[in-house]
């Protein structure tokens, strides 16, 4: 089951929330390639936002290609809609990262510093 | 049903004793669409809702409510709006079904079984009458109540007000659970709950000194032409209309 819920106080679009949340569920296997998604308005009562916020991410879900619409049945996970979050949700941490790395950086900490928090993965 | 007007206020003028509350009000609802109907408190947005039941009369203006004059067809407007008060207005003693058991006769359209539904989905408890109910039950009772007879238009009147957390996320579930896809509901909504009317607008209606101020799309009110600038509605929904400055944590 989808457990999403927007925050609607995040610096993230609400639609896009649904679309990172959809994604990252795919990628960790939680939504399995052909699984059906939540109904637009399931997902709306779930995430507590307006119908229209939901199928705006779902449009874009589609556009990705990571689901896929089958007329009147509902919106199922694709063929390689695996392949294509997991993409996706890399490209996005790794932008979060460097964000992260760049706020870090300009509050003072040294590279040496980061380098050390990385090294700390390894052990 | 098209051509036909969900909702329209023009050059409204209603007093309440020796205050006029609207004046020059002009308001035209878009059909299908969730309108939030944002003002300040005491600021004439019940007073509206309850002139487009023909609970109260205006002296200026025009109001018509699905195409009808909601004072001269009073009847066929009740009917066919569904209303949720800001605090239940049935009779206190009365339980869940015994409340719409007394409402079918006087809605042609009435569904026994959507009325069913609803109050299994809404977890309202059949056994308790309305004095009994906590607010958030009474609130999700009326809301049942309300969209039994699958209203065309659904005016809601704050119906978060004085809920905690808890129960305020419980009747905003059903509600949106209550909007559908595509479905011919229009719906407009009081409240002053920010984080509510950023949720569940499409369109945001601001009411100021008795008229409204602005009205469009959500996006379109806070400035913006796309959706994707629309992180942090309700942050910005405060700055632009109570003037708060509001602490940025980006």
């Amino acid at each position: 089951m989808l457990r999403l819920r927007v925050d609607s106080t995040s610096t993230v679009p609400p639609s896009r929330q649904l679309v990172e949340g959809v994604l990252d569920a795919i990628a960790r296997g939680a939504l399995e390639e052909g699984a059906r998604l939540p109904s637009v308005r399931e997902l709306a009562a779930e995430a507590l936002v307006n119908p229209n916020t939901v199928a705006k991410a779902y449009r874009e879900l589609q556009w990705l290609g990571a689901v896929r619409a089958r007329n009147g049945s509902g919106v199922f996970v694709a063929e390689q809609g695996t392949d294509i979050a997991v993409d996706a949700r890399r490209s996005a941490t790794l932008e979060e990262f460097a964000r992260a790395a760049e706020t870090a950086l300009r509050a003072g900490h040294t590279k040496g510093e980061l380098q050390r928090v990385l090294r700390e993965f390894e052990a | 049903m098209s051509g036909t007007t969900i909702l329209k206020a023009q050059g409204l003028e209603l007093w309440r004793g020796k205050k006029a509350v609207l004046r020059g009000f002009d308001l035209e609802l878009t059909p299908g669409a969730v309108t939030v109907l944002l003002g300040r408190n005491g600021g004439g947005k019940s007073s509206f809702l309850r002139a487009c039941l023909g609970l109260l009369p205006w002296r200026r203006g025009t109001l018509e409510v699905l195409g009808l004059d909601p004072r001269r067809r009073q009847r066929q407007v009740l009917e066919q709006v569904g209303y949720v008060p800001d605090v239940p207005d049935a009779y206190e003693w009365m339980k869940a079904r015994e409340l719409m058991r007394f409402l079918a006769p006087h809605y042609p359209s009435w569904d026994a079984a959507e009325a069913e539904r609803c109050l299994e989905r809404f977890h309202v408890p059949h056994d308790v009458p309305l004095a009994g109910l906590s607010r958030g039950q009474g609130a999700l009772l009326m809301l049942a109540a309300a969209l039994a007879p699958k209203p065309k238009l659904l005016l809601l009147d704050e119906p978060f007000a004085g809920l905690d957390a808890v129960a305020r996320e419980e009747v905003l579930r059903a509600l949106i659970g209550a909007l559908g896809e595509g479905e011919e509901r229009s719906v407009l909504c009081t409240t002053h709950d920010l984080d509510v009317a950023a949720r569940i607008a499409d369109r945001i209606a601001w009411l100021e000194d008795g008229r409204i101020r602005e009205h469009g799309t959500l996006p379109e009110v806070l400035g913006a032409t796309d959706d994707e600038e629309l992180a942090g509605a309700p942050r910005r929904l405060a700055e632009k209309f109570l003037g708060v400055e509001m602490s940025s944590h980006a």
